[in-house]
């Protein structure tokens, strides 16, 4: 409760500080402070601090899961702001603007993770997508910004109907929004019931870009700003996924038997696409765009096995996938040239970003002593718990075996190949915040009880 | 939604419906009837002339496709959206003695938000007319 | 009158709005497609919790109004989307001067 008012009040400061402070240092500060505050106030509440209490009739509760992944959220976010902040500044001229829809946008990640209603589920996911089309279309003049705005706008727009005719269809049937009442569902759901868990799913498919659903995310992905493209690959894509493994386990956790088939079968689609076209794609944008369709894939496992390794998986991969994506990401905005050859001899100009951007790279492939590893682990772990589908489970790590390709490819145009790559301005902040991400990627990657003992203690 | 479909349906139900059909046929009827009867019996006259829009016998001059100040759109799309949020004050009012203080501060929240965002457009010259 | 005909009616307009959105190229047109589809839910909502408030009336006085305020959850939401969605539908206009979604092809390689 305490994050997600805050989140609420700054982001209007935000709006406000664009107005009264004239310098963007000092707005930018704000924005770090802020999210600095966010994160501490969102600690406290783990600790039992809290500074609110509202009385929702139970329709938000914070539990551990959903506090545990506000603070990873968060610490993700105070990164990116550190790492990408001055970048935001070239995107237009409504420098705090952004600031303030990154922090409505927390203030629907808050919801999303902890709701216990539909509604508040509905209201989490349109606080997330309504900002985040404002983002998408932020460069005005450029035409592949405003296309993927626009884009993203009606099939976000025509999947959030699809959402709210499912939740219609089960109130219908149980006479109440409560996600508790709807999962007393005797042996056999009936129609409504049935058909509005299939359109929910859809949506939330839609909405984490997983296969069928996908083909808006390369567009959107590649066409929106590239600093804001890191935000919504990363924190956004896994709040949605907590979302979704939250709706279906409390929900229609009675109806695993019934859904499981169809979820299987959405992974082993999305890992199927995402990998396989990741590999033929030139721009490093673009092929990180088909990446996090694939990293869905993985995240997509956690949902179908819903156990509680799968909990703790997605907790650790949204973890590692956000700290390696917003550390490349970060490093490609930097870049001139998007594409492969334009990584082409940068170990020579810029050793210690191309190591760290190298960590990253190989967290995303999962290879051992990475955080991305463990969490690819758990996940494997989890679907096997399942005891089904042993085929899922094996087709998921050959996929694994194909990224390493696509990854691998930016690691030899970096240290294999001569070429001279434009100068860039890096300040000491931001190779600081690189090393930073590196380091918790590996240690993640050694000791994921760090991250793990937060959620039982 | 079988079951549901064999529930309710009963003759009075569905007799009721008797005279809104009867209504929509007849007015779809005659819709159709007009536009066949006009392009049957009136007189066809192709000149420039008659192929020009009718603005009253004034000389058109000028494509009606002129940019439109965006103002216009700023002031229409911030009303769209001041105007609906007064509908949270519909359940308040019926429900106003019931909640009490509690629902009284819990509004007085949301005016307050929403005064924000007033006085953001207001600051960024949203509403400006004249520059 | 029984709750089917609410249902067919809510779900008659909610394809509509479907086929509009996958058949129909001007974004505006698209546009108050999806509107149809949420208010098609707006009309399901209210019809059920009327449903649910004569099934239940006797054991809870309340019942069933949490579907009509849902509806005026969404009619918020659906207002935020309109100002936000012209929004961009006329910066799209100011830059290529037209609403047509075929021209939504520059990111296609």
């Amino acid at each position: 409760m305490n994050a997600l008012l805050l989140s609420a009040v700054l982001g209007v400061v935000m709006m406000f500080s664009g107005i009264w402070l004239k310098s963007k240092s000092a707005i930018r500060n704000v924005a770090i402070v802020g999210m600095a505050l966010l994160l501490v106030v969102n600690i406290l509440e783990m600790s039992g601090m809290i500074f609110f209490r509202i009385d929702t009739k139970g329709m938000i509760v914070f539990d551990r899961f959903a506090l545990l992944f506000d603070s990873i959220a968060f610490l993700s976010t105070l990164l990116y702001l550190f790492l990408s902040a001055q970048d935001i500044e070239k995107v237009g001229i409504n420098y705090a603007d952004y600031f303030a829809l990154i922090f409505f946008i927390l203030c629907g990640i808050t919801l999303t993770s902890s709701f216990k209603s539909l509604l508040i589920l509905f209201l989490g996911v349109e606080i997330i997508s309504i900002p985040l089309y404002i983002l998408t279309g932020s460069d005005k003049r450029n035409l592949k910004s405003n296309e993927a705005s626009l884009k993203y706008f009606l099939l976000g727009s025509f999947s959030t109907g699809l959402m709210l005719m499912g939740i219609a269809l089960i109130y219908g049937d149980k006479g109440s929004f409560d996600t508790n009442s709807i999962n007393l569902i005797t042996e056999t759901p009936s129609a409504l019931i049935v058909a509005g868990m299939l359109l929910l799913l859809f949506s939330m498919a839609f909405k984490v870009s997983a296969a069928p659903f996908h083909f808006w995310a390369p567009d959107v992905y590649d066409g929106a700003p590239t600093v804001f493209t890191s935000f919504m690959a990363t924190i956004v894509k896994a709040a949605v996924f907590i979302a979704f493994i939250r709706l279906f386990e409390e929900a229609f956790g009675n109806l695993q038997n019934k859904w499981q088939l169809l979820m299987a079968i959405i992974t082993v689609a999305t890992l199927f696409i995402g990998n396989i076209t990741a590999v033929f794609q030139q721009s490093v944008k673009r092929m990180l765009a088909y990446s996090s369709i694939a990293q869905a894939g993985f995240m997509m496992l956690s949902v179908y096995a819903m156990n509680a390794e799968a909990k703790e998986g997605l907790l650790l991969y949204s973890a590692a996938y956000s700290f390696a994506t917003i550390g490349i990401f970060a490093v490609l905005i930097k870049m001139k040239d998007y594409t492969f050859d334009g990584f082409n001899g940068f170990a020579k100009h810029q050793p210690l970003l191309a190591a760290t951007t190298t960590i990253f790279l190989l967290s995303l492939a999962g290879i051992p002593l990475t955080a991305g590893f463990l969490a690819k682990f758990y996940m494997l772990k989890a679907a096997l718990g399942t005891g089904k589908y042993l085929w899922l489970v094996i087709f998921a790590v050959i996929m694994a075996a194909v990224s390493v390709y696509y990854y691998f490819r930016v690691i030899q145009a970096m240290y294999f190949k001569e070429g001279d790559p434009p100068v860039l301005q890096i300040t000491p902040v931001f190779k600081w915040t690189l090393v930073i991400l590196a380091a918790l990627v590996i240690l993640l990657g050694i000791f994921p009880n760090l991250l793990l003992t937060w959620y039982y203690f | 939604m079988i079951h549901l479909l064999q529930t309710g349906l009963n003759s009075a139900d569905s007799g009721s419906f008797l005279p809104v059909a009867v209504q929509f046929i007849i007015a779809t009827g005659l819709v159709a009837f007009l536009m066949f009867v006009t392009h049957m019996l009136g007189p066809k006259r192709k000149t420039t002339d008659k192929l020009q829009n009718f603005s009253s016998g004034i000389e058109t001059h000028g494509d009606a496709r002129q940019p439109m100040a965006i103002k216009y759109f700023l002031t229409a799309i911030l009303f769209v959206l001041f105007d609906v949020e007064v509908i949270f004050f519909y359940p308040y009012a019926v429900n106003f003695k019931v909640l009490g203080w509690n629902g009284f501060w819990a509004v007085m929240l949301f005016v307050g938000f929403f005064l924000c965002g007033f006085i953001y457009i207001l600051k960024k010259g949203a509403l400006k007319w004249e520059e | 009158m029984p709750i089917n005909y609410y249902i067919f009616l809510s779900l008659a307009l909610f394809c509509i709005g479907i086929v509009g959105v996958l058949t129909r190229r001007n974004a505006i047109i698209i546009f108050m497609c999806i509107e149809i589809m949420l208010n098609a839910v707006n009309l399901l909502l209210v019809a059920f919790s009327k449903m649910h408030h004569l099934k239940n009336a006797a054991i809870n006085a309340t019942a069933g109004t949490d579907g009509q305020i849902f509806v005026f959850f969404i009619m918020v939401v659906a207002a935020a989307e309109v100002s936000v969605g012209l929004a961009i539908i006329v910066m799209m206009y100011r830059n290529i001067h037209s609403v047509d979604v075929n021209f939504l092809n520059r990111l296609k390689h």
